[in-house]
């Protein structure tokens, strides 16, 4: 999954940028609103996080501006006026949640993931398709109750593709999710972790959880259980 | 009590002045135009004497009578109110003119010649005459001279009749003329004063928010206070203004660090340690007192004053969308119904922040369903009508024992157990500094009844 960060405080920016890499995340950092607004149209993000009081462009006008580009993904709202006024202001503008500054980053994680669970067609907390479930706040992954053991970029692979169970996802759309922009990107890795994944989660090859689509790309096949 | 209306007061003030002149005047009048008439009488009078003397002819008894061609035919019809005498220096009456019979009057005094008299009598029937008397000497054809009174009376009724009139029209016309020149003062005072009353009504659109501030185009004596006042509501806008911003600063600023801190005390190397959490919980602190106080600071609590009044149903339908937004996982409907017409005199801010407070808690504590209530609060002797905000749902509610503690929370942050938050005492303190009040109550959905009461002013 990949976030983008926007606040202009440079050690909150980076302590936050740095978690939530640790926590399974692309994370791409702006520090005023201009540089927001840019990564915004240029990356293909999963959830911006955005603090309302930003230099050079303010958080109101760059969601408005993203939300006119009909930018599509989740943003939460980062604010420290905490005023009701300035929270209804930003979700009428196109944020789709509120984070009050100071924050604990649990809270900040919960919800980012809710807005991407939410974004995927998910209702519930536990991503359940069939005999495979996965749980994005602990990154368990069990198959028919079992703990299977992921590397980190095998996990945030099966993350991905899970969010969109039933969706064709393109080689380059999960590099692009999954690797930060100055990353060595090499497709041919992505075919290696999708071959550990399916070997790992179905080893009997009984449930054939991703299917390949050839010149297509992937598909997390398993029906989901509920929505 | 309240002081009478300028224009009251300066018609009150002008009534009294012109009674009592038109007063003087017509007491004056009175007295000339009486002088007058007394005069013209006693002229009148005068020429009858004078006639009568030269009409006058001896008899065979050495008395004076007047010649049968006198001209004046009064003297011999009774109650003709024109009486003649003539009295011999004996006292015996030579003559007596008919008019005269049954009315008990004698005219004539002890008189030398040369000597007149000129007065009011009364007669037997209690009516007035006026009487002039003169005496004279004749010289008779036998070269005897003798002393005698001769005396004319008019009846005072004709005058009197007279005066009556006189006063009458005086009055009639000056009457008139006193409430003609009120009325034109009236006119005059409203269209001077006119100004004024614009002011006034100026002032009350500010107060109802139909208005920013005052209009243009006033006289130059009231330039200097309408100019003024524009600028005190200018002044006092603009000083919320940038008080908030001030306050949205320091917020940002100050939180900003908080945030900081707070993420490093999250960061690997201490969290977990005891310290941390001791840690935590101090900035947890700062930031609740940080926030009760900004918010208690920037709540306006002012009358608004040029300020459109806030569309309640408008700012209440935009919080709910933004609330079932950020709980949508849970499930909840929220029913707002807003009475038709219902308006918030004040501040937009302080509204959204109430409103906020109440209805976030309410997504907080429900299970599945809130009913959040709008209504106007008339009191047709106010100007403006008050707000009732009710805000109730199905969660557990709050225990009564806790009420008193949920509301004073703010006041006593030192004492309070961290995470709990600020919400109600926020309100409170909003409430009151709008001039309303707060009351926690339980609900017919099962859980928490929370009012917000504002006074119509």
């Amino acid at each position: 999954m990949r976030v983008l960060v926007v606040e202009d405080e440079a050690s909150l920016r980076e302590s936050l940028a740095a978690k939530l890499k640790e926590s399974g995340f692309t994370v791409d950092e702006a520090a005023d609103g201009e540089e927001g607004l840019y990564c915004g149209r240029e990356y293909a993000l999963d959830l911006a996080i955005i603090d309302l009081g930003l230099p050079k462009l303010p958080g109101l006008e760059l969601i408005r501006k993203l939300r006119a580009e009909s930018k599509k993904f989740p943003i939460l709202i980062l604010t420290a006026r905490d005023r009701w006024q300035d929270k209804v202001e930003g979700l009428q503008a196109g944020a789709d949640d509120y984070v009050a500054k100071p924050f604990h980053f649990e809270e900040l994680l919960a919800r980012a993931q809710a807005l991407l669970r939410r974004s995927g067609g998910w209702a519930q907390p536990v991503l359940q398709c069939g005999p495979v479930a996965l749980d994005p706040r602990t990154q368990e992954v069990t198959v028919n109750g079992k703990r299977v053991d992921l590397t980190s970029f095998e996990y945030r692979i099966l993350e991905y593709l899970i969010h969109r169970a039933g969706e064709v996802i393109s080689k380059a759309e999960l590099t692009e999710r999954l690797y930060a922009q100055d990353f060595d990107r090499d497709s041919n890795t992505i075919e290696v972790f999708i071959g550990r994944l399916r070997r790992k989660l179905d080893p009997e090859d009984t449930i054939k959880p991703i299917e390949t689509l050839r010149g297509r790309g992937y598909r997390f096949a398993l029906q989901r259980d509920s929505v | 009590m309240q002081p009478r209306s300028l224009i009251t007061r300066l018609l009150a003030s002008v009534t009294v002045l012109l009674i009592v002149f038109f007063g003087l005047t017509i007491v004056a009048l009175d007295l000339v135009f009486q002088d007058l008439a007394e005069r013209s009488v006693r002229d009148r009078l005068e020429v009858q004497l004078l006639a009568l003397i030269s009409a006058s002819e001896e008899d065979s008894s050495g008395g004076l009578q007047p010649s049968a061609q006198l001209a004046e035919a009064r003297f011999n019809n009774p109650g003709s109110g024109m009486y003649g005498e003539i009295v011999r220096s004996d006292g015996y009456p030579t003559w007596r003119s008919t008019s005269l019979a049954g009315t008990g009057l004698d005219l004539s005094p002890v008189l030398r010649p040369g000597e007149r008299r000129f007065g009011e009598l009364h007669a037997a029937d209690g009516s007035m005459v006026l009487a002039l008397s003169r005496g004279i000497e004749w010289e008779f054809n036998n070269r005897k001279t003798r002393s005698f009174v001769y005396s004319v009376a008019e009846s005072r009724e004709p005058y009197y009749a007279q005066l009556n009139r006189f006063r009458v029209q005086l009055f009639g016309w000056f009457g008139a003329l006193m409430l003609l020149l009120l009325g034109a003062l009236a006119i005059l005072l409203r269209r001077l004063l006119a100004p004024l009353r614009r002011v006034e009504r100026e002032i009350e659109a500010i107060e109802i928010g139909e208005l920013t501030e005052l209009g243009g185009g006033y006289p130059r004596e009231l330039l200097g206070i309408t100019t003024n006042l524009n600028a005190l509501l200018r002044n006092e806008r603009d000083r919320l203004a940038r008080y908030r911003n001030t306050l949205g600063n320091l917020a940002h600023s100050f939180k900003t660090p908080l945030a900081v801190m707070r993420n490093l005390l999250g960061g690997t190397a201490v969290s977990g340690l005891p310290i941390a959490r001791q840690l935590d919980e101090q900035v947890s602190r700062m930031d609740d007192i940080v926030k009760y106080q900004l918010k208690r600071a920037a709540a306006s609590g002012g009358t608004g004053l040029g300020l459109a009044p806030v569309d309640v149903r408008a700012t209440l339908d935009a919080l709910r969308g933004a609330l079932l937004k950020v709980y949508i996982d849970r499930g909840i409907t929220c029913d707002l119904s807003v009475e038709e017409g219902c308006v918030y005199f004040g501040d937009r801010e302080d509204l959204t922040e109430m409103a906020g407070n109440l209805l976030d808690n309410a997504f907080k504590w429900a299970r599945s369903r809130i009913r959040f209530t709008a209504r106007r609060v008339s009191d047709s002797t106010r100007r403006r009508d008050g707000l009732q905000l009710v805000v109730e749902d199905d969660g557990p509610g709050i225990p009564v024992s806790e009420r008193a503690r949920v509301l004073d929370r703010g006041a006593r942050l030192d004492e309070r157990v961290s995470g709990q938050g600020i919400g109600l005492s926020v309100v409170r303190e909003v409430a009151k500094l709008n001039g309303g009040t707060i009351n926690i109550g339980e609900s017919e959905l099962g859980g928490a009844l929370i009012e917000i009461l504002l006074p119509p002013v």
